[in-house]
């Protein structure tokens, strides 16, 4: 026996008491600073994180590039408020309910509180009131009689008549920044946008939100969603799942355990084995600081199966045995001798398939792979010493009529039905060993083309499952707006022209003007141009020089003609304000259209939208002047219109002061990263085949584009991942079985399995997202496994046999008995995991289940019928005994 | 507040650092607080019975960054009566491409102004319908309202305390639907009557908007606001104006504070 398991054996309660230690020091070490974080503030409490925005690395040019441009648009994370009046013919627009809107958007100004920074400093959280979008707090622009126009709040007071209320509808479908975003296009139902100062306050806010509406006793539905309020449900749901979900699918391993085995305190063993590793994975985790993340909150329900896959192998041979040797000490010994190779080897499988998703260039995978592997190196360490430690810690009385056939049959062969039927199966693998090799063959013909058929997708609100609240709200909000999911296309100019073209514009500016003082200045404008070193140079030294020369004239008429060039310059300077020009502004107002006509974006808001609505007002509300102005004055002037009103810091929502960026809000009424690819791709080829007038850049942000970007990352980093993993244990497999012919053999049930689930993921329309991304490495840790036992103990019995015949007989034996239990005890195990209420989880379950089945059945059949067909050269005439 | 600007008479710079609180609030020299805030928005607003000023004006965001804007204000009481009629003319000059956008105010103490803009670019006079004036002026931290004076009779003062260089009046709006602060309270320097600070609260009682009058000169013998700025912490930033070629009684003619001279501004005066 290797001296891991003897040691154990020898000392077998020292073994228990350390396993029971380490498991309450892991739990302390994880209890004490999350329970007392002062006291302990050396060590890491837990923390839950549950932003889809991290499935990037914080330094990630795509997200710093997102996050420089919130800031610089002022955008922040929203609270939306959906809502709907289905019981009243005007929906929303009735004086009852839009009161209550009135009442909740005053409400949620006052969702304020002050916490205390870390530097002792106060720090205001919660609502950020000015940036509200709400009737009572956006303005209408509108005609006013006698030619006027007025900015007024759209709703200033709750609407004392119906008239009033119906207004409110009229005014805002008027205005396209709130068409479609405050007001649903079928004029029905409104929405609130609720600004947030951070995501992780969207709880309390939406708390508050709630009880405020509470108090409502009309007849309208509020829906309560955005992505903050997901990714908050998100965190309570993964809790209910390791909470829930985990624990099920123990139970049940549990009664399936018994169901096999029939011993209860014998089957408790695996239940410990388990238990140990997930508490001994998941302290680590926390204590080096990792948070419970959507990915790591799923290892406690991947290290629990794996966990007890070595130690049924181990019953499963101990309960076979047993009733022959009759004695536990040289029952485990024989038990551990057989099992000690493949064990390791499965383990050392599994570690590399999960160790090689820290080759992702996702942080959450890594983590989530290598705290996998080391759970599952945990699961084999505790398995080789506490299994054996347990069973010698059981008297030898409490084995008295265990085992298979130990209540009398002739032979464990031919005991139990089980044993029939997979003696069955090994019959049929050999006998039609070309059949069966034939429709593998074919099997993985038809997933090759269903591989061909993935659609890589995924959509975080998804991952509620459909009837869950927040997709309830998502259906009734994209029904009716123009989306809730926001896109960011960010228009950038490049970086300012240098001092010679500022020259040529100020010389065409001065020119024009054809004055003396023009005439002086453009003279001093061309000696500069060369030694001037930026376009802000030259421009700070004629204006210097202009400035001068108009405070000397004593004459108005001088002074006005010097006024005129400062003037001049000032245009001049002002020319590189790219997002007043006209020509560039139509070219957003095409773009747009253009997006509109695709059908894949619900709605875009921009400035050339403000310019037009603020000009049709300035016209008398006529729809011809709802226009971009021809000339850059005219331009400015309507924005400067707009800046008379409530809230002109609005305007630096869509466009920088300086007029060199702006951006384009889409939004969109699907979040699923195909949507987004196809809008990238539209605009992408709008751009190629429609030059913009002057050169300007565009970048995609906001958080339905993270999304997409992680999910590009996680496909390319997950098949590089696959591959370099599965030649890894090609290697180890030749290195195993110390022939490259047997390493091939090994890998054929993996190679299948992972086909035929990738190829019905393909044709039966699955979505390739996160939770199937990471499958393929389960599939190549788990599938293996099987190969490993089956064909390990196969060289070993024909060793003893010399006969491909009579080994094979004995292969579906006890091996492929403990095949067949390991493949129900985890493959229904994981069954639990449909009971989540997160779809993520319930996907993991379906395919771990479906991956054991398909290896199981790989092993069992395809195996045998290659090793049938070439068992001449598989096992050499030498090799016999 | 650009008539701050336009008023004055002594040469006084106020400091706005920490008043004393040692006087006792009876301390009013006789005057009520009604006075006391009439007197006030009358050395704000109705120096003089005319005035002019070139003022460049700083927006600065929360992100620090500038947008500016220069004008020339022209102003006239109307019958030069203190807290009566005015009459306001704003030309725009910079940047380059609001140049020659003009802004009339016609203010009445008891109703509504009349307000007019005239877009160059668009060679288009609007009227700006009477409705509220805590808008942006033009795009500033400024309101409308803080630019033409708040009338001493739209809110109900309370006298809050006398220090030795201030009374520190506390004001709430007799109409609360009309305006976005629950109160507002003003540091009126008790020599020159210049406000030089102004504090709006919200309903929660925090302060969210500040007025500051931040350097006062004695122009023609009249203490004359000459730099100040407004800040508000829900949007962030500030906006800064500094006010040069200050004049007064320049006897402006009545005319030009009328539609007409939109389109063509009166040269002569604005220089």
């Amino acid at each position: 026996m290797n001296p891991i398991t003897s040691s154990a054996v020898s000392r077998p309660a020292s073994y228990m008491w350390a396993a029971a230690i380490f498991s309450f020091l892991m739990i302390a070490l994880v209890a004490a600073p999350s329970l007392a974080p002062k006291a302990f503030p050396f060590l890491q409490p837990l923390k839950v994180d549950t932003d889809p925005e991290n499935m990037l690395a914080a330094d990630e040019p795509v997200r710093v590039f997102h996050n420089e441009m919130k800031a610089e648009f002022t955008l922040h994370d929203l609270v939306v408020v959906g809502v709907i009046n289905e019981a009243h013919e005007e929906g929303v627009f009735n004086t009852d309910t839009l009161g209550d809107v009135y009442a909740l958007a005053e409400f949620a100004k006052t969702i304020r509180w002050d916490v205390e920074r870390e530097d002792g400093e106060p720090e205001q959280r919660g609502v950020i009131n000015i940036d509200i979008i709400a009737p009572s707090t956006v303005d209408s622009i509108e005609q006013a009689g006698l030619g006027s126009v007025r900015f007024d709040w759209l709703l200033p007071t709750p609407p004392e008549t119906e008239e009033q209320a119906l207004n409110v509808r009229t005014r805002a479908m008027r205005i396209p920044t709130l068409n479609d975003t405050l007001v649903s296009g079928d004029g029905a139902a409104i929405a609130l946008y609720i600004p947030i100062t951070s995501k992780d306050v969207s709880f309390r806010v939406a708390k508050a939100l709630r009880g405020k509406i509470a108090e409502f006793d009309g007849d309208a539905v509020y829906y309560i969603t955005g992505l903050p309020i997901a990714q908050d449900q998100f965190g309570v749901e993964m809790f209910k799942q390791m909470a829930i979900s985990a624990p099920a699918a123990m139970a049940l391993i549990f009664v399936l355990m018994w169901v096999f085995f029939r011993r209860l305190n014998l089957i408790v063993s695996p239940m410990i084995v388990a238990m140990v590793s997930v508490i001994g994975t998941m302290g680590l985790l926390v204590a080096t600081g990792y948070t419970v993340h959507i990915m790591s909150s799923m290892i406690p329900i991947f290290v629990m199966p794996i966990a007890v896959l070595d130690a049924v192998h181990i019953l499963s041979d101990f309960y076979d045995r047993y009733p022959k040797i009759k004695d536990r000490r040289k029952t485990i010994d024989h038990v551990m001798k057989e099992l000690w190779q493949p064990m390791l080897f499965t383990t050392v499988t599994t570690c590399t398939g999960f160790a090689s998703l820290a080759f992702t260039p996702i942080p959450p995978v890594q983590v989530f792979g290598i705290f996998v592997a080391i759970g599952v190196f945990l699961a084999w360490a505790l398995t080789v010493t506490l299994i054996p430690a347990y069973i010698m810690l059981m008297p030898e009385r409490a084995f008295s009529g265990f085992g298979m056939g130990a209540r009398g049959a002739a032979s464990d062969h031919e005991a139990t039905p089980l044993a029939r039927f997979l003696h069955g199966v090994g019959a049929f693998a050999v006998a039609r060993s070309k059949l069966v090799v034939v429709i593998f063959l074919a099997a993985l013909a038809v997933a090759g083309y269903g591989i061909t058929q993935i659609r890589i997708n995924d959509n975080p609100v998804k991952w509620f499952t459909p009837n869950h609240e927040i997709r309830v709200a998502d259906r009734a909000l994209n029904e009716r707006f123009g989306g809730t999911y926001m896109a960011y296309l960010a228009l950038s100019a490049p970086q300012e022209d240098g001092a010679e073209a500022m020259a040529d514009e100020i010389d065409t500016r001065l020119a024009s003007l054809a004055t003396p003082a023009a005439q002086t200045l453009a003279n001093q404008a061309r000696a500069q141009r060369k030694n001037a070193a930026s376009a802000d140079d030259l421009l700070a030294k004629l204006r210097t020089s202009a400035e001068a020369a108009r405070d000397a004239s004593s004459e108005d008429d001088d002074w006005y003609a010097w006024d005129d060039t400062l003037l001049a310059l000032d245009a001049a300077a002002q020319s590189s304000a790219v997002f007043k020009s006209p020509e560039v502004l139509r070219y957003i107002e095409n773009l747009q259209r253009y997006l509109d006509e695709t059908g894949l974006v619900g709605k875009s808001n921009t400035v050339t939208d403000i310019v037009k609505t603020v000009h049709r007002d300035l016209y008398l509300g006529e729809e011809e002047a709802f226009r971009i102005p021809d000339t850059r004055e005219a331009v400015a002037q309507t924005l400067i219109t707009f800046q008379n009103s409530h809230r002109p810091q609005d305007l630096f929502k869509l466009v920088t002061p300086d007029y060199r960026k702006a951006v384009v809000w889409l939004q969109l009424k699907s979040g699923d990263n195909v949507d987004m690819g196809e809008v990238i791709e539209a605009v992408d080829s709008y751009v190629i085949e429609n030059p913009p007038p002057q050169a300007i850049s565009h970048d995609w942000f906001g958080l339905t584009y993270i999304n997409f970007a992680w999910q590009q990352k996680m496909v390319s980093g997950m098949a590089r991942a696959f591959l370099g993993s599965f030649v890894i244990v090609l290697i180890l497999m030749t290195v195993l079985f110390r022939s490259f012919a047997w390493g091939l053999l090994a890998m054929a049930p993996l190679t299948i399995t992972i086909g035929v689930i990738y190829g019905v993921i393909g044709l039966i329309g699955k979505d390739y997202d996160m939770p199937v991304a990471v499958l393929s490495s389960l599939s190549l840790g788990l599938a293996i496994d099987y190969a490993i036992h089956f064909n390990v103990r196969s060289r070993q019995l024909h060793r003893k046999f010399g006969d491909w015949a009579q080994t094979a007989k004995a292969a579906f034996g006890e091996p492929a008995r403990a095949i067949f239990r390991n493949v129900v005890v985890i493959g229904v195990g994981f069954m639990p995991l449909l009971l989540a209420p997160l779809v993520p989880y319930q996907t993991v379950g379906v395919f771990i289940s479906a991956i054991l089945v398909l290896a199981g059945v790989a092993t069992l059949l395809l195996t045998p019928a290659v090793m049938t067909i070439f068992q001449k050269s598989l096992f050499p005439e030498r090799s016999v005994k | 507040m650009i008539k701050q600007t336009l008023i004055a008479i002594g040469a006084i710079v106020v400091s706005t650092s920490a008043p004393v609180y040692a006087q006792d609030a009876s301390d009013t020299g006789g005057q009520d607080v009604q006075t006391i805030v009439e007197r006030a928005s009358a050395a704000a607003y109705y120096q003089g019975k005319d005035g002019r000023a070139s003022v460049h004006m700083s927006i600065l965001d929360s992100q620090g960054r500038e947008r500016t804007r220069d004008f020339t204000i022209l102003r006239t009481d109307v019958g030069d009566v203190d807290n009566g009629e005015q009459r306001f003319y704003v030309l725009f000059s910079r940047p380059a491409d609001i140049s020659k956008m003009a802004f009339l105010v016609w203010k009445h103490a008891d109703t509504n102004d009349d307000r007019w803009l005239y877009l160059p670019a668009l060679d288009l006079v609007k009227r700006i319908a009477p409705s509220d004036e805590r808008t942006s002026f033009v795009g500033s931290h400024f309101f409308y309202e803080d630019v033409s004076g708040r009338g001493p009779n739209e809110d109900n003062h309370v006298l809050e305390e006398v220090t030795d260089a201030y009374y520190v009046v506390n004001s709430t709006p007799k109409d609360p639907d009309s305006v976005e602060f629950a109160s507002y309270k003003n540091w009126i320097h008790k020599a020159t009557f210049i406000p030089v600070k102004t504090e709006y609260y919200d309903a929660a009682g925090e302060v969210y908007r500040t007025y500051t009058a931040s350097a006062v000169e004695t122009i023609d013998g009249r203490p004359t606001v000459v730099g100040s700025k407004m800040a508000d912490t829900r949007i962030g930033g500030e906006t800064r104006m500094s006010y040069g070629d200050v004049a007064y009684d320049l006897d402006l003619p009545d005319d030009i504070f009328s539609e007409r001279y939109l389109r063509n501004p009166p040269r002569r005066h604005l220089r």
